[in-house]
C-alpha cells in the first residue's frame, strides 16, 4: 500500500519543530512511530503537505520524577514506560494499558505515549480505504452528513480506542501543549471535544510535549478487553485510582474511574467514583455498585462501531471497572 | 514398514532452506524488464447496471499504457462447470457485488495507475441488492442472473429413500437450526499475478495458485490459444486453503493488459482485494432432524442448508455437497435426505475453504450431543455408535475401504484424559469432541489423474516432473522424497521440476487433498518404472536376477548379500554407455465412478479414500466476560501412513488454529449493506501465537490399500474435527449447546445469562 | 516532492539510493535493492511480515519511512546468514518444521532473532509472547515457537534438535 504525497521535515530541535507547525499549521502533521498516522494516509483519511519528524528530538523522549509528579516525554516509546520501575510502581495503570498495546516485539519500539494519546478516534465504517469509502455518502468525519453507525446521528460517534489516555486520565493526567514561544497546561479530561471528527482541543500549531502524572500516592489500575490477545484495540477499558484516607489505610478517601473504547473520548465518570469515598478497600459490594453504575453512564455514549456487539460492550463496561477496583484495592492493600 | 530409508522420516522440507533464507521468490517479488503495474478497477455498487464507462482521462494520463474493460473480452462467461458459466472476468452489463470487476489499468508505476483507477469515470444505475439468502429467494426485484429463478444458483438433493418410514421407527427425533456467518482465508500472501506474453506469443503467467493446469485450462480457452501455448510458471505460493484453485479474473485482465501493451504487467492484491475479491467461506443457515433408536444409533436424519454463495457461482455445486458428504462418510445412518440450497446474493463469491462447512458440521455434532445428553449417552461412546467402519458404503454408495475412525477417537480419549474428565471438571471448564472424515479426491473427469517424467542425469542425480504444485503445505518435499526411496538416492540428489504447464503433465492440483494420493502415487510409479530400468543395466553388473537387487543410499545392491553393490550414478553411465537412456514415466487415474457427477448424479464412488479425524478440546469459560481459554487439543487423524510426521504435524496443528481457533472462536466477517466491514488484519481476528493452546498430535495409519504406502490426506479431517470439537467444549464449559457460531464471547455470555435466569 | 539522495546501512553494507518522502524502508528495500526477503502482507503494521532490525530492535518496515532509515544499521533477513552458514535459528526453523508456505518467515526470524539477542534461553511463554506480533497463517506457531526455544538453548533440546547444534564448539 502506498503512502499518498508529502514533504518530509525533520527538525534538530523542539523550537524548530514548533516554528514549523506555526508555519504549516493544518498542512502539516507531527509524525512520532507513524504506526496510527501512516496507516491512516495509506488508508486515504487523510493527505498532509508536510510531515514533520521528531525523529532526532530526544529532548522528547525521557522519564524523570519531579516533586510529586512523573513527568514523561511525549515522543517516549512504549517500551520505555513498560520498563520503567518508576511507572510501574507509581502508575500502575499506565504500565498496565501499555503492555496491551500493539505487539511486544514491534510496536513497543515505534509506538509513543504521545501518539497512544493522539492516536485518533475509530469506527469500522471509517477506517476503511478509499474504495471501500466510495460508492456511498461520505460520514461526518470523512467530511459528509451521515453517519453508519447510529441511524439520524447529526454528529461522528467515532470511539476513542487509546489504551493509553484511559489510563492516563484515570491517574489524573495532566498535558502539555507547546506552540511557538507559550505553553499550556491542560488536564487531560478537559482535553477532548465532544466532536468524533476531530476529538482533541489541540491547535493545528501545537505539539504535545509532555504528559504530567500526579504521583501523590494512590493505587491504580488498568483492564481492557479485546478479541485477541496482542495486536488488537480495545472494545471496553477502563482506569481507576484509589486513594486512601491518611489516617485510615483501608479507607478510600478518594476514587476516579474512566472508561474507554465506548464514547469519543475516555470517560471520566466523577460521580461513580464519588460513591466510593469513605468505603472500606474490602468493599466488593461497592465496588460492584460504582461499576454498574458506570455501565448505566457509558452505555448512552456507545455506538456499535468497533466489533463485537453493542449490549456486550455495554456490560463489559461495569466487568472492567469492577476488575480494575478490586485490582487496584488489591495493590493498596499490598 | 521401517523397511523406507526416506519415507515415514521426520525429514526437514527440501524448500525451507530458501524460505529462511529470504530467497525463495513469491509473485509479488518478481520483476522482469519493462514491467508495468497493473490495477484493477472495482464497482463501489453491490447491484448496479453499468451504463457507460469512460476511460478518456485516464487514458490521457501519461505513464498509463493501457486500459481494458469488459468491450476488450467478447463477454465470454466462465464457469467451473458447463451448468454454472456465470461469470465475466470484466462484467459489461451489470456488477453484482462490491468489488466486481469493471476495468483494469496498465501504468509505469503504482501511483500512476491508482491515479488512473480515479479517472475510469463509469456510470451506473443501482438496482436493488440482497444480502441474505433467504431475503435473496424471496426476492421481487431484478434477480442477480437473470437465468437462475428465486436467486436459486445450486440445488443439491440426496435422498437414500425411507426416510419418512425410518423417522416412524425412531425413539427420539429432534431438530435443531444452526447459522454460521461467513470467514475468509487471510493467506500470508495476498493475491498477485504476473503475466507476459512471449517471443513465441506463449502466455507465461505467475501466480500463487492451487493447480497451474487448472489455470491453463480457463486462460486458453479465453484467449483462444491452444494450451501449450499457455505456461503457468511456478512459483512460491504463500498459502491457498483452497481459495487458489480457481481462474481469478485478476489473471486474465492481467494477461489481457500484457496483451495490449506488449509488456510484463504484474497485479498486487490488497488485502481488503485478497479478502473481498478471491473467494470466502459460505454462510450456512442449517436445519437437521435427526431420528435415533434407543441406543443413539441414527436410523433417519434430514438435513436441509441454505448456503449464501454470494454473487457467481465459483465451486458451487461442489460447496454444496462437500459439507453433507463429510457427514456421511464419518456417521453412517440408517436413510438420509438432504436439500443444499445455494443462493446468490450481492455479496463476494463463496468458494472452497479449508473447512468446508464448519457451520454445518458443527451443528450436526451439536446435535449429537444433545442427543446423547437426552439418552444419556457419553458424547464418545454415542460417536462410537454411529461411526463409520472400514469396509462398509457411505448413503451415497461410496465404498470406504481403509477407515480407523475409531481408533482415532480411543486414541484421543486416551491422551487427553476424557475419562478423568468429561462431566467430572469444575464450573465453567469443560471438554467436547468432535469427528470428521474428508475425501481424498473429488471426480474430476479427464483431470483427474497425474502424470510424472523421470530422467536421470549422467552424474547419477535425477531430474523428477510432475504437475503438483505446493502451496505451503509441503507438496515439493513429498514429491522429493517419494522419488529418493524409490530410486535409491538422496534427497539432494533429486532435482524437481513441478508446478509448470509447460513441462509437467495434467494434474488435478493441490485441490481436494488428492496431491499425495494422486500426485505422489505418479511420481512413486514413475520412479519405481526408473528403478527397473536401473536394475536391468545392473543386474547385467552385478549378475544377478533383477528381481534380487534393491538400491539405496546411492546404491544397488544385492538384497542378500548387501556387500555386493554398484553406484547407482555408475550405472547409469553404463546404461548411457550402451546407448540406452535411463528415464521413465508413470502415470495414476483414481478409479472414481466417472457417472458420478454433484448435482445430476451424486451416487457412486467418490474417491479412493477417506480419512478420519478425532479432536478432543478443553477450555476454560469466563462466566463474567464469556471469553475463552483454550487449555489444550488433542488431535488424531487416521492419514493412512505418515510419509512424513514432522509435516503432518504442522498439518494438525495449523488445522486447528485455522478450523478450531480463529474458525470457532474469533473468524467471521461483519457487513454493512454488502461492504464487508472487517477485510483486513487488524479488523479479522486471526489466532495469534500466544492465544494458542497446546497441541497434542496423534497420527493414526491404516494404511490405505490404493494410497502411495498406504497414505491419503491428512490434516482437513483435523480443520474440521476441531471446528466441532471447540464447539462441543464450550457448550460443555458452560452447558448451553450453541448454534450460533462462531462462539464469540457475547453469545457465550448471553447463553449463561439465560441459563442463569432460567434456573432462578 | 523532491526524491532525496540518502545511504542507507543494510546488513553491514552501505548502499546509496534515491527516495521519495513517501517511499516506505519496505518498498526501497524490495523495489529499489531487490531484498525481496521482507515482505508485504497486510501493509498496515499488524501481520509483522515486513519485520526488519533497526539498531537491533525489531520494527515495521512497512511504516518505517525510507528516508527514517538513515543512520541506523538495517538488518534483514538476508543478513541472518553468514553467507551460505544458517544461524541457528534459521537451521532450527528448518530442523523444528517451523516453515510451510514461508511468507511470515522473514518477519518470523526478525522478531525471533531479536528476542534471542536480549534473551538466549526464552521459554515458551516468554517467546510466545514476543511472536505475538507476527501472524502465520499455515503452522498454528506450535512449531515455530518450538524452533525459537531450541535454537540456542543447550539444556531444552527434541528429538528434532540437530546434534550437531550448539555443540558448544
Amino acid at each position: 500500500m502506498r503512502l499518498p504525497r508529502f514533504d518530509y521535515l525533520g527538525p534538530d530541535t523542539l523550537d524548530e519543530a514548533l516554528d514549523l507547525l506555526a508555519t504549516h499549521r493544518e498542512e502539516a502533521k507531527i509524525l512520532a512511530g507513524g504506526t496510527d498516522l501512516l496507516v491512516r494516509m495509506k488508508k486515504g483519511l487523510l493527505t498532509p503537505k508536510f510531515l514533520i519528524s521528531l525523529k532526532a528530538l530526544n529532548e522528547l523522549s525521557y522519564i524523570k520524577k519531579e516533586n510529586d509528579c512523573i513527568k514523561i516525554g511525549a515522543r517516549t516509546s512504549i517500551a520505555d514506560i513498560i520498563a520503567s520501575d518508576l511507572i510501574q510502581k507509581q502508575a500502575r495503570a499506565l504500565s498496565q494499558a501499555c503492555e496491551k498495546i500493539g505487539a511486544v516485539t514491534i510496536q513497543h519500539y515505534r509506538g509513543t505515549i504521545g501518539g497512544n494519546i493522539l492516536q485518533n478516534n475509530r469506527c469500522h465504517h471509517y477506517n476503511q480505504s478509499d474504495f471501500h469509502r466510495s460508492g456511498r455518502q461520505a460520514c461526518h468525519k470523512d467530511g459528509g452528513k451521515i453517519c453508519y453507525a447510529r441511524d439520524a446521528s447529526d454528529r461522528c460517534n467515532s470511539t476513542c480506542q487509546s489504551d493509553g489516555a484511559t489510563a492516563l486520565m484515570a491517574l489524573g493526567a495532566k498535558i502539555v501543549l507547546a506552540s511557538k514561544g507559550h505553553e499550556r497546561t491542560v488536564d487531560l479530561a478537559n482535553f477532548y471535544t465532544t466532536d468524533g471528527i476531530m476529538p482533541f482541543a489541540i491547535e493545528s500549531y501545537e505539539l504535545l510535549k509532555e504528559i504530567i502524572v500526579p504521583a501523590e500516592g494512590g493505587s491504580s489500575a488498568y483492564q481492557r478487553l479485546a478479541y485477541r490477545s496482542a495486536i488488537d484495540y480495545p472494545i471496553v477499558c477502563a482506569g481507576v485510582l484509589l486513594k486512601l484516607s491518611a489516617s485510615q489505610k483501608n479507607i478510600i478517601d478518594d476514587a476516579r474511574i474512566v472508561v474507554g473504547a465506548m464514547s469519543r473520548s475516555p470517560l471520566f465518570l466523577a460521580r461513580e467514583a464519588s460513591s466510593l469515598k469513605g468505603k472500606k478497600l474490602t468493599d466488593t459490594e461497592a465496588f460492584k455498585k460504582a461499576a454498574d453504575a458506570s455501565m448505566n453512564s457509558a452505555a448512552a455514549f456507545a455506538v456499535h462501531n468497533v466489533g463485537a456487539t453493542l449490549e456486550y460492550r455495554c456490560v463489559m463496561v461495569s466487568e472492567m471497572v469492577f476488575r480494575a477496583l478490586k485490582s487496584a484495592a488489591q495493590d493498596a492493600k499490598a | 514398514m521401517s523397511d523406507y530409508t526416506i519415507i515415514g522420516k521426520r525429514m526437514p522440507r527440501v524448500d525451507s532452506r530458501a524460505k529462511v533464507m529470504g530467497k525463495a521468490k513469491f509473485t509479488a517479488d518478481l520483476k522482469l524488464p519493462g514491467m508495468l503495474v497493473g490495477k484493477i478497477k472495482r464497482s463501489p455498487y453491490a447491484h448496479a447496471r453499468i451504463l457507460n464507462i469512460d476511460t478518456s482521462k485516464a487514458l490521457a494520463l501519461p505513464g498509463v499504457k493501457a486500459i481494458v474493460t469488459g468491450k476488450d473480452t467478447e463477454g465470454v462467461k466462465w464457469g467451473v462447470f458447463a451448468y454454472t458459466r456465470d461469470q465475466q472476468f470484466i462484467q459489461t452489463e451489470k456488477a453484482r457485488y462490491i468489488g466486481d470487476e469493471v476495468a483494469g489499468v496498465a501504468a509505469v508505476d503504482e501511483e500512476t495507475a491508482l491515479k488512473a483507477l480515479d479517472l475510469i469515470n463509469v456510470t451506473y444505475e443501482e438496482l436493488p441488492a440482497v444480502f441474505d439468502p433467504m431475503a435473496a429467494m424471496a426476492s421481487q426485484t431484478e434477480l442477480i442472473h437473470e437465468e437462475f429463478p428465486n436467486n436459486i444458483n445450486i440445488h443439491v438433493n440426496i435422498d437414500t429413500g425411507h426416510v419418512d418410514e425410518n423417522f416412524e421407527k425412531s425413539y427420539y427425533i429432534r431438530e435443531d437450526t444452526f447459522v454460521a456467518p461467513e470467514e475468509s482465508y487471510f493467506q500470508a500472501e495476498p493475491y498477485a499475478v504476473l503475466a507476459r506474453f512471449d517471443h513465441d506469443d506463449c502466455l507465461e503467467v505467475w501466480c500463487p495458485n492451487g493447480g497451474p493446469h487448472m489455470k491453463s485450462k480457463p486462460l486458453s480457452n479465453s484467449f483462444k490459444i491452444p494450451l501449450h501455448k499457455v505456461k503457468i510458471r511456478k512459483i512460491a505460493i504463500g498459502g491457498a486453503f483452497g481459495g487458489r484453485s480457481e481462474i481469478c479474473p485478476a489473471d486474465y485482465i492481467c494477461a489481457l493488459l500484457a496483451k495490449k501493451t506488449n509488456c510484463p504487467v504484474k497485479i498486487v492484491f490488497t488485502r481488503e482485494e485478497n479478502t473481498i475479491a478471491t473467494r470466502q467461506g459460505h454462510a450456512m443457515i442449517t436445519t437437521h432432524k435427526t431420528g435415533v433408536d434407543k441406543e443413539g444409533r441414527v436410523l433417519a436424519r434430514e438435513t436441509t442448508c441454505y448456503m449464501d454463495g454470494g454473487a457467481y457461482s465459483s465451486t458451487g455445486p461442489i460447496a454444496t455437497s462437500v459439507p453433507f458428504l463429510s457427514m456421511e462418510q464419518a456417521y453412517r445412518m440408517g436413510s438420509v435426505r438432504y436439500n443444499g440450497y445455494r443462493v446468490y446474493t450481492n455479496k463476494p463469491i463463496r468458494g472452497m475453504i479449508r473447512v468446508h462447512g464448519r457451520g454445518f458440521a458443527c451443528g450436526l455434532d451439536t446435535q449429537l450431543d444433545m442427543i446423547a445428553e437426552h439418552l444419556g449417552i457419553d458424547p464418545v461412546e454415542m460417536r462410537l455408535r454411529n461411526s463409520r467402519q472400514p469396509g462398509e458404503y457411505t448413503s451415497t454408495k461410496s465404498y470406504v475401504d481403509s477407515c480407523a475412525m475409531d481408533e482415532t477417537i480411543h486414541k484421543a480419549v486416551e491422551a487427553s484424559g476424557w475419562k478423568e474428565k468429561w462431566g467430572k471438571l469444575p464450573p465453567f471448564h469443560g471438554i467436547g469432541i468432535g469427528t470428521n472424515s474428508v475425501q481424498t479426491g473429488f471426480p474430476m473427469g479427464i483431470r483427474g489423474g497425474s502424470q510424472s517424467f523421470i530422467k536421470f542425469n549422467e552424474d547419477g542425480e535425477a531430474t523428477v516432473m510432475s504437475g503438483v504444485v505446493d502451496n505451503g503445505q509441503g507438496n515439493d518435499n513429498m514429491l522429493v522424497q517419494i522419488a529418493a526411496e524409490e530410486l535409491g538416492l538422496l534427497p539432494e540428489d533429486i532435482h524437481l521440476v513441478s508446478a509448470d504447464t509447460e513441462t509437467t503433465s495434467s494434474d488435478p492440483g493441490s485441490y481436494s487433498q488428492v496431491s499425495t494420493f494422486v500426485g505422489g502415487h505418479a511420481v512413486k510409479i514413475a520412479a519405481a518404472n526408473c528403478r527397473e530400468k536401473l536394475f536391468e543395466v545392473a543386474s547385467k553388473i552385478l549378475k544377478v536376477d533383477p528381481g534380487n537387487l534393491a538400491a539405496k543410499n546411492r546404491m544397488i545392491f544385492v538384497k542378500d548379500n548387501p556387500e555386493k553393490c554398484v553406484p547407482i550414478k555408475k550405472v547409469v553411465r553404463v546404461s548411457l554407455l550402451n546407448f540406452n537412456s535411463v528415464n521413465a514415466e508413470g502415470g495414476y487415474w483414481p478409479k472414481v465412478d466417472m457417472k458420478r457427477e454433484w448435482v445430476s448424479n451424486p451416487y457412486g464412488q467418490m474417491c479412493e479414500a477417506f480419512s478420519f479425524g478425532t479432536t478432543i478440546v478443553e477450555v476454560k469459560v469466563d462466566p463474567d466476560t464469556g471469553q475463552v481459554e483454550v487449555l489444550q487439543a488433542t488431535a488424531a487423524q487416521d492419514v493412512g501412513y505418515a510419509l512424513n510426521p514432522l509435516v503432518l504435524e504442522g498439518q494438525f496443528e495449523g488445522s486447528v488454529a485455522m478450523g478450531g481457533q480463529g474458525g470457532m472462536l474469533t473468524e467471521y466477517h461483519e457487513w454493512k449493506d454488502g461492504r464487508c466491514l472487517n477485510p483486513t488484519m487488524l479488523d479479522y481476528k486471526l489466532p495469534l501465537a500466544c492465544d494458542m493452546p497446546k497441541i497434542k498430535n496423534i497420527i493414526v495409519e491404516s494404511l490405505d490399500p490404493k494410497g502411495p504406502y498406504g497414505a491419503k490426506e491428512a490434516g482437513m479431517s483435523i480443520a474440521m474435527s476441531a471446528a466441532q470439537g471447540y464447539s462441543a467444549a464450550v457448550s460443555n464449559a458452560i452447558g448451553v449447546h450453541m448454534d450460533s457460531f462462531p462462539l464469540t464471547p457475547d453469545k457465550i455470555l448471553a447463553a449463561i445469562k439465560k441459563k442463569k435466569s432460567k434456573a432462578d | 516532492m523532491d526524491k532525496i539522495d540518502i545511504s542507507l546501512n543494510i546488513n553491514d553494507k552501505p548502499f546509496e539510493v534515491r527516495v521519495a518522502p513517501n517511499d516506505t524502508l519496505l518498498e526501497v528495500l524490495r523495489d529499489q535493492l531487490d531484498l525481496t526477503g521482507s515482505k508485504e502482507s497486510c501493509g498496515e503494521g499488524v501481520c509483522g511480515s515486513c519485520t526488519v532490525h533497526m539498531d537491533d530492535k525489531p520494527v515495521r518496515s512497512c511504516l518505517t519511512l525510507a528516508l527514517e532509515a538513515q543512520g541506523c544499521n538495517i538488518k534483514t533477513v538476508e543478513g541472518l546468514a553468514n553467507g551460505d552458514d544458517l544461524s541457528d535459528l534459521q537451521q532450527s526453523f528448518i530442523d523444528h518444521g517451523a516453515v510451510q508456505c514461508g511468507f511470515c518467515t522473514p518477519g518470523m526470524l526478525m522478531s525471533a532473532d531479536a528476542l534471542l539477542k536480549s534473551n538466549p534461553s526464552p521459554n515458551e511463554e516468554t517467546t510466545r509472547k514476543a511472536l505475538s506480533g507476527n501472524i502465520c497463517r499455515c503452522t498454528g506457531y506450535a512449531k515455530i515457537v518450538e524452533a525459537v526455544c531450541h535454537a540456542a538453548n543447550p539444556h531444552d533440546r527434541c528429538p528434532d534438535c540437530k546434534t550437531d547444534n550448539n555443540s558448544g564448539e
